[in-house]
């Protein structure tokens, strides 16, 4: 069955700006993720096929490109993934739920408090725990802070592979700020394991907030920074205007979310539209552009850094005035009883004893939770069969679904423009593999 | 034992003043301290210095690891004061094969693979925990540590490591190999 | 809610902590998610979820239950014979989760239900991206879907054999003495 089901026509409604670039569908229609090189040319013309391996110059990480070139011009190409196929889910099971926690981080190593994230909001969905302000407002600050660690990281790596060559380090010297702030509150610099069924594990160290408040002052300096080398170069205005097109309907039926959804001119955020933490309760705008190309994602990405950067400002406002609140429920059957009462207690240490060894329990279901993570929609699917281990644990990638348009992204380019065009979808090879 | 010029059978020529004895050039200064103050040097302490100096890396960034790889390169952990921030993309360039990641079974044959590339002399940090012995990962699609199918020189733990661990590693891989160690497939007796 | 009970090969609808489930028969699975898309607007397919349950109501659940409903405290130590999940249908569950990019973000949860060796229907032809989803359930429950233009393995090598996720599939590894893991 090679045709798509044809749409009534009734589904388009979904929030969109501007004019698409092209008319109608440009997904390859027989197999969507797979450019194929037209018969004619493939027997007339002189196709050669490389190989972008796993091991490449660019810094994406393992993935594979099979390319059909006729000279330059990109005729073919189909991706390889799975490189660096971990077995996450199947690690996951396991383990008991709270050692559970320390795998999603290595999902997604850019952004890798959201996965965290995702994964405790799934387990305190189905447990009905009550999460302490200090520790929304906390997570909220964090997972902004790893928003604008990722958008950098994207940034750098690829301005790089432009030629852009003194971004990088530009980039990375914001990222060893955040990733100082990271070190300063949770004791690690990446893969924090911060985040606890139920809140934090800690408490916020003191000393945090005024190095928190210095990263905000300079940050949007660094921002300009970044626009003052890049925005108005001619080299990287035409290596990115116009290249890599999809269009909002192609965008949504290939499952793209994100600021790739945002770029192709759909207003969907759901930090916005299906809120979480405590996101209803700050102001910020969400970037949507109309060009869908490869430097609309990047002026999504960009904006949405100072968007971050006042999301940060306004947690760090709020947070002070929660001094010695508690950062972690109460529900002792779920949660470390602090360790002081465990010298007094004797209940303390029995249930101390018992969630350490053998792992507190939650209810037998299954749920669904979606955050937006710098890359898209990034959803854990858990079910649990009531034990102290979870049966099943699925990770929506949202770099998978990115990967998947690259070949509808890649009509008429030349290989130089698929290097923008690879990069600009921003996918993680550890969360496309899993 | 330190030995003197005398030990060697160094003996000045005394034309002017022939009962004068052993001058203190041949008495005081050692092998070790002459060739310090002159700078000579055997023609392999030269070379491994020069190959310390420059050693390039492969640009083998798998996973998490990577990205505090990238950090190492980056403007506070400046690796460049080494001489290695010239990440070569081409295996017959590189020098050093940092496997910065965890790899999986399918990533072994091409890992393999680049590493036959290299030209020796060549060394390998495994860096980070999955890596060494295939980390929090003990499962059916990790390689349970990279010196199962490479040779390893140094092994850089932690989950990922910090820029300053890796570049202790990287340090004392220069240390060993300017002493004379030699690498590891020389060590291990690994076909390359 | 009653546009639920149109879809073409409704079974039944569960709601669970604010998420809407509807199981729908195996065999009209392209037809239950084509009207999603169209008729519902759900236009945004999120994921293609494969859950195996084998021997699901075998092992019991005891002691600590953690705490919204099942704490039993008056049942202490009852070595799994007190609660017992539910059985299921089948052995696989197979979930779409779809999202309407509209107000309030409404979700909704189609599952069917099938066994060992039966196929299902490729979405493909309804949304694209259920290309990559799909093979992923294949390599990794070895569900095969009819029609799927290219159903090969994706994250797996070609040639490796059995499907990993499935629960009587070994976790693989090296043996570490002292170890919880199966």
């Amino acid at each position: 069955m090679s045709a798509t089901i044809q749409n009534t026509g009734r589904t388009r409604r979904w929030p969109i700006v501007g004019e698409p670039p092209y008319e109608g569908t440009r997904i390859p229609s027989r197999v969507p993720t797979v450019l194929d090189v037209p018969p004619v040319l493939r027997e007339t013309g002189d196709v050669l096929q490389v190989n972008f391996g796993p091991n490449h110059p660019s810094t994406h990480g393992v993935l594979r490109l099979i390319v059909d070139l006729d000279g330059e011009l990109v005729v073919g190409l189909s991706a390889v993934i799975g490189y660096l196929h971990t077995g996450f889910e199947k690690n996951m099971e396991q383990k008991t739920w709270w050692k559970a926690i320390t795998y999603p981080e290595r999902i997604d190593y850019v952004g890798y408090q959201n996965n965290e994230l995702v994964f405790v909001l799934a387990i305190e969905k189905m447990l009905q725990l009550e999460v302490p302000e200090k520790a929304t407002w906390m997570r909220m600050l964090l997972c902004e802070l790893n928003r604008i660690h990722s958008h950098l990281v994207y940034l750098g790596t690829s301005a790089l592979e432009l030629g852009a060559i003194s971004m990088f380090w530009y980039c990375f010297r914001e990222r060893e700020t955040i990733l100082d702030l990271f070190e300063l509150v949770t004791g690690q610099r990446m893969h924090t394991r911060y985040f606890q069924a139920g809140g934090l594990a800690e408490d916020i160290p003191t000393g945090f907030y005024p190095e928190a408040r210095k990263f905000v002052e300079w940050m949007p300096h660094a921002l300009d920074d970044y626009l003052t080398l890049l925005d108005r170069n001619q080299i990287w205005l035409e290596r990115t205007k116009g290249v890599g097109l999809l269009s909002a309907d192609d965008a949504i039926a290939l499952g793209q979310s994100g600021p790739v959804l945002r770029a192709s001119g759909v207003d969907w955020d759901l930090r916005r539209d299906q809120t979480y933490l405590a996101y209803d309760q700050v102001d910020f705008k969400v970037p949507v552009y109309t060009g869908c190309d490869v430097y609309d994602r990047y002026r999504v990405r960009m904006d949405e850094m100072a968007e971050s950067v006042k999301i940060v400002r306004q947690c760090i406002d709020r947070l002070e005035r929660m001094e010695g609140q508690p950062w972690i429920t109460d529900d002792r059957k779920v949660v470390l009883p602090p360790r002081e009462e465990l010298h007094t207690s004797m209940e303390s240490l029995i249930h101390h004893f018992k969630i350490v060894t053998e792992g507190y329990r939650v209810p037998a279901g299954e749920v669904y939770v979606a955050i937006e993570s710098p890359r898209g929609e990034c959803g854990c699917y858990v079910v649990s069969d009531g034990g102290p281990k979870p049966w099943r644990v699925h990770f929506r990638a949202p770099s998978l679904a990115a990967l998947q348009a690259t070949a509808t992204c890649a009509h008429n380019t030349l290989i130089a423009d698929l290097i923008a065009v690879v990069g600009s979808l921003d996918a993680v090879m550890g969360d496309t593999d899993r | 034992m330190v030995t003197r010029l005398r030990d060697h059978g160094l003996q000045s020529e005394r034309l002017l003043w022939p009962t004068k004895g052993p001058s203190r050039f041949e008495e005081e200064l050692g092998v070790e301290e002459l060739e310090q103050a002159l700078g000579m040097t055997t023609l392999e302490k030269a070379v491994r210095w020069a190959q310390t100096k420059s050693m390039w890396p492969d640009t083998f960034g798998l996973a998490c690891c990577a990205i505090e790889m990238m950090s190492i390169v980056g403007a506070r952990y400046d690796l460049a004061r080494f001489g290695m921030e010239a990440f070569r993309s081409s295996p017959r360039q590189a020098d050093l094969l940092i496997v910065s990641g965890r790899v999986s079974h399918k990533m072994a044959a091409p890992l393999r693979q680049i590493y036959d590339q290299m030209l020796e002399p060549k060394w390998v940090i495994a860096m980070g925990a999955c890596a060494s012995s295939g980390g929090m990962f003990n499962n059916y699609a990790i390689l349970q540590g990279v010196d199962r199918i490479v040779p390893v020189d140094i092994y850089v733990p932690f989950c990922p490591p910090r820029p300053e661990a890796l570049m202790e590693g990287i340090i004392r891989l220069h240390e060993a190999h300017l002493a004379g160690v030699p690498p590891a497939y020389e060590r291990k007796q690994v076909a390359t | 809610m009653t546009d639920l009970a149109k879809i073409p090969g409704y079974a039944e609808t569960k709601e669970a902590h604010g998420e809407t489930t509807v199981v729908v028969a195996r065999d009209s699975i392209r037809a239950a998610c084509a009207y999603a898309r169209d008729e519902l607007g759900y236009a945004f397919l999120a994921d293609i979820v494969a859950t195996d349950y084998l021997d699901w109501s075998g092992k019991g659940v005891s002691g600590y239950i953690g705490t919204a409903t099942g704490r039993d405290l008056n049942l202490p130590m009852t070595q799994g014979l007190q609660a017992l999940p539910e059985a299921k249908p089948a052995r696989f569950s197979l979930s779409y989760h779809l999202l309407a990019l509209r107000q309030g973000a409404p979700r909704l949860r189609l599952q069917c239900w099938l066994d060992d060796g039966d196929t299902v229907d490729s979405v493909v032809p309804v949304w694209p991206a259920a290309d990559w989803f799909e093979r992923e359930q294949y390599d990794l429950m070895g569900i095969r879907f009819d029609g799927h233009p290219n159903l090969a393995r994706l994250l797996m090598e070609d040639d490796w054999e059995g499907h990993p996720l499935r629960k009587d599939y070994p976790i693989g590894g090296e043996p570490v003495r002292f170890s919880a893991a199966e």
